[in-house]
C-alpha cells in the first residue's frame, strides 16, 4: 500500500544448460512521495536487467513488478498508456536515442504533439523554451541543431527536457552520466534533485559509479551478482558500509582528493579470480570467495537480507545480507 | 624548464588533415616529463589529450598529422634522441624498449584466436629476443601485474576485462621501457579492479623506475596516483603543477571550474562548468577558454596567454597573472 513501485522477488535467468542468474530474488520498493534511489553494482551485477524488467522490456523468469498497485504485465491498454507516460527512461548513450536526420528538438516536438501539450505553434515554442531552461540549456544553443552538433552533456540534458514536458512520476535512469564529461555531471544530477524537490518526480538511478550515487543522496541499494548485499540511506551506507562487499567497493572509489589516497595495497587473490569453473553453487553467500571475513556458515546457506541484529546499527531502512550481523 | 627532463616537448602541434587545410587539435604544447614521475593529463573529451598521447609516440594515423615541434628524449646511457626527426625504422626499435603506449580500449584488441603467450612473446621476438628470453620476460612481466602464469595458455575471451587489461600492461612493460604512455587505462573497469590496476601501475613505476604519462578524464584517478597534473583545454595546457597544488589551489579558471564541479559529499551541491568545450573547428581567438570564463576581461579575446611559470613546479596560461609575471621579469 502506498508504494509507487514495488519489485517483488524478481528472478531473471538467462541461458539454457549453463544458467546465468542475472537477477536473483531482488525485492525493493519506491514510496509514493518523491525519492531518489540509487541501484549500484559492478558490471554483471544485474542492475540494468532490473531496469529493463521495470520498463517492461524484459519478462522476468519469476517475480513481479507492481506500479501503483498494478502488475506492469497487465494487458489493459489504457493502463499501459498511463504507465508509459508516467514512467520515463533515460539511457546511457545520449546519441543512440536521436534520429540523426532530424533536428534534436524533434524529441520535444513529438512529445508536445503526442500529448497535446500546446494549442498552437507559439505556445509549443514557449513550452520548449521553458523545458530547455529547466535543464540549464540555453534555447539558442540547442534549437535548430542536429544531434551531432550537440555535446553528450547537451544531448543528455535534452532528454531531461523531454522528461520535464511529460512530467512523469518516475524516471528510470540507466547510467545516464557515464558518457558525460565530469564538468557536466554535477549539473545533470542537480536537475534530477530539482525534479524531485520542485516537480515531485522520483528517480531510480542505476550506476556503477558510487561517487555520483553519493552526490545524489537519497537511498542506495548495493547489488552483487544479482543479489542485494546492502541497502539503506546513501549517506549512512557510504560513510559506514556494513557488508564486506560494500566496504570493498566504497574503499575503492578514487576519491578526488590527493590527501585521501588509498592506503594499503589491495590483494587480487590471483587463483580464485582465475578459475571460473570452481562453482560451489548458489546456496551460499556469493561474495564468500572474495570475503576477507569469510566464516564456515557463509558457504552453507544464503544469508537473508535483513536488519542487523545489533540495535546500534538500526538506521531507517538499513538492511544487510551478511552473517556478520545475524 | 630544467634540462634534466626525461622527455622535453616543445611547441608540439598536431591536427586533422582536411582536403585543403589542417585543423589544429593540439596547439604548441610545451611539457617537461620528469624521470620516474606519474604525470596525469586531464581534460574533457575533445580537449586533445589522446591526440597528444599518440603524438608523443609518433603514432598518429591519417587524418591525424603531426605539424611541428620537438620531442627530446633522454636515454639511459645519457644520450638524447629527437623523436620528431627519427626515421621510422629507428623509431620502431625505440618503441617498446624505451617508450611504450597503451592506447584507449586496447584490452579489446587482443587477438581472439591466439593464446596470450604467443601475443606477448611475438613482440619481444620482433625486438630480437630469443624464444626462451621472450618467455622469461613475459613471465616476469605477468608477475608485476599479479597475474598467474597460467594466463599464458589462455585465450583472451577466457579472461575477465581486468585480466585482459593486465595482460596488455604486462606486455607494454615487458621490455622495461623508460616511458609508458597510458590512455584511459581503467575507464572500462569496475572500481575494485581499477584500484588494483592503478596500484599495480604505481608499483611498476617504483620497481622499474619507469615514467608514466596517464591520460584520463577521471579526476579521482589522478588524485589517487599522479605526482603532477597537466590540465588540458582546447588543445593547450591550461595549468601544470603538483597534484596537491592543482587540487587544493587551482589557479586557471578552467582548472578551478573542473575541480569545483567534482561531485563530492551528498548534500553539498556543486555547479557544473557553464557552456560547452569548443571543437577544433571553431577554437575561439585569444584565450580559448574566454567565452566560458567567469573572470574574462578585455585582453582575453585578443591575446593568447602562454604557459608561464608562477612558482616552483607551477605553470599557468592565463592573463589574470600577467602583471605578476611581468613584475617578476
Amino acid at each position: 500500500m502506498g508504494d509507487l513501485l514495488l519489485v517483488e522477488n524478481l528472478l531473471q535467468i538467462f541461458g539454457g544448460r549453463e544458467r546465468t542468474y542475472a537477477v536473483d530474488n531482488v525485492s525493493f520498493s519506491m514510496p509514493d512521495e518523491p525519492t531518489i534511489i540509487s541501484l549500484v553494482g559492478e558490471s554483471g551485477s544485474g542492475k540494468s536487467t532490473i531496469a529493463r524488467i521495470i520498463l517492461g522490456l524484459l519478462r522476468p523468469t519469476a517475480g513481479r513488478v507492481l506500479y501503483d498497485g498494478t502488475d506492469i504485465l497487465t494487458q489493459d491498454r489504457g493502463w499501459n498508456r498511463k504507465f508509459r507516460s508516467e514512467v520515463q527512461a533515460v539511457f546511457q548513450d545520449p546519441y543512440s536515442v536521436y534520429n540523426p536526420v532530424y533536428k534534436a528538438e524533434r524529441v520535444l516536438k513529438l512529445v508536445i504533439r503526442k500529448f497535446g501539450l500546446a494549442k498552437n505553434k507559439s505556445e509549443a515554442r514557449a513550452l520548449m523554451h521553458e523545458a530547455l531552461r529547466a535543464v540549464d540549456l540555453r534555447p539558442e544553443e540547442v534549437l535548430g541543431r542536429h544531434p551531432h552538433q550537440l555535446s553528450g552533456g547537451q544531448r543528455q540534458r535534452l532528454m531531461l527536457a523531454r522528461v520535464y514536458l511529460i512530467r512523469p512520476k518516475l524516471i528510470i535512469a540507466d547510467e545516464p552520466v557515464s558518457m558525460i564529461d565530469a564538468g557536466m555531471r554535477a549539473s545533470f544530477l542537480n536537475i534530477l534533485q530539482d525534479f524531485r524537490d520542485a516537480q515531485g518526480i522520483s528517480t531510480l538511478f542505476i550506476t556503477h559509479d558510487l561517487s555520483t550515487a553519493m552526490y545524489l543522496g537519497g537511498e542506495i541499494i548495493v547489488l552483487y551478482q544479482g543479489r542485494i548485499m546492502e541497502r539503506g540511506q546513501t549517506r549512512r551506507v557510504m560513510n559506514d558500509p556494513l557488508h564486506p562487499y560494500a566496504q570493498l567497493l566504497i574503499s575503492s572509489i578514487p576519491t578526488p582528493d590527493p590527501r585521501k589516497r588509498w592506503k594499503e595495497e589491495l590483494s587480487s587473490n590471483r587463483l580464485q579470480e582465475f578459475d571460473p569453473n570452481a562453482n560451489p553453487g548458489r546456496e551460499r553467500c556469493l561474495f564468500a570467495e572474495r570475503c576477507p571475513q569469510v566464516m564456515d556458515r557463509c558457504w552453507d546457506a544464503r544469508p537473508i537480507l535483513r536488519n542487523p541484529d545489533d540495535e546500534d546499527l538500526h538506521d531507517r531502512g538499513r538492511e544487510v545480507a551478511c552473517y556478520l550481523y545475524q | 624548464m630544467s634540462g634534466s627532463a626525461l622527455l622535453e616537448i616543445r611547441g608540439l602541434s598536431a591536427g586533422l588533415q582536411g582536403r585543403r587545410s589542417i585543423t589544429q587539435v593540439v596547439s604548441g604544447v610545451n611539457l617537461d616529463v620528469h624521470g620516474g614521475e606519474i604525470l596525469g593529463v586531464v581534460g574533457e573529451s575533445g580537449c586533445g589529450k589522446s591526440t597528444l598521447a599518440a603524438a608523443i609516440m609518433r603514432l598518429l594515423v591519417l587524418p591525424q598529422v603531426l605539424q611541428s615541434g620537438t620531442m627530446t628524449m633522454r636515454l639511459e646511457d645519457g644520450k638524447t634522441v629527437e623523436l620528431m626527426e627519427l626515421p621510422d625504422n629507428e623509431l620502431r626499435h625505440l618503441r617498446w624498449r624505451h617508450l611504450s603506449y597503451i592506447p584507449q580500449g586496447s584490452m579489446n584488441s587482443l587477438n581472439p584466436v591466439l593464446r596470450v603467450e604467443r601475443q606477448m612473446t611475438d613482440t619481444l621476438i620482433q625486438h630480437g629476443l630469443s624464444k626462451k628470453e621472450a618467455l622469461d620476460r613475459s613471465i616476469a612481466a605477468l608477475e608485476l601485474v599479479n597475474l598467474d602464469t597460467k594466463v599464458l595458455q589462455s585465450y583472451p575471451h577466457e579472461l575477465s576485462g581486468g585480466m585482459r587489461q593486465r595482460v596488455i600492461i604486462a606486455s607494454a612493460v615487458s621490455m622495461r621501457p623508460a616511458l609508458i604512455v597510458a590512455d584511459e587505462l581503467t575507464t572500462a573497469l569496475d572500481v575494485v579492479t581499477q584500484r588494483q590496476i592503478l596500484q599495480e601501475l604505481a608499483a611498476i613505476r617504483d620497481e622499474l623506475g619507469a615514467t608514466i604519462i596517464l591520460i584520463t578524464h577521471d579526476m579521482g584517478v589522478v588524485a589517487q596516483i599522479a605526482d603532477r597534473v597537466a590540465v588540458m583545454y582546447a588543445g593547450k595546457i591550461a595549468e601544470l603543477g603538483t597534484v596537491n597544488d592543482i587540487f587544493e589551489d587551482p589557479q586557471h579558471p578552467y582548472a578551478r571550474g573542473l575541480i569545483g564541479s567534482i561531485p563530492r559529499e551528498s548534500g553539498q551541491r556543486v555547479e557544473g562548468l557553464q557552456g560547452e568545450a569548443p571543437s577544433p573547428w571553431n577554437y575561439p581567438t585569444g584565450c580559448r577558454f574566454h567565452p566560458r570564463c567567469p573572470e574574462v576581461f578585455e585582453r582575453c579575446n585578443q591575446h593568447t596567454p602562454t604557459l608561464q611559470q608562477r612558482a616552483m613546479d607551477r605553470w599557468v596560461a592565463c592573463h589574470l597573472y600577467d602583471a605578476e609575471t611581468e613584475f617578476d621579469g
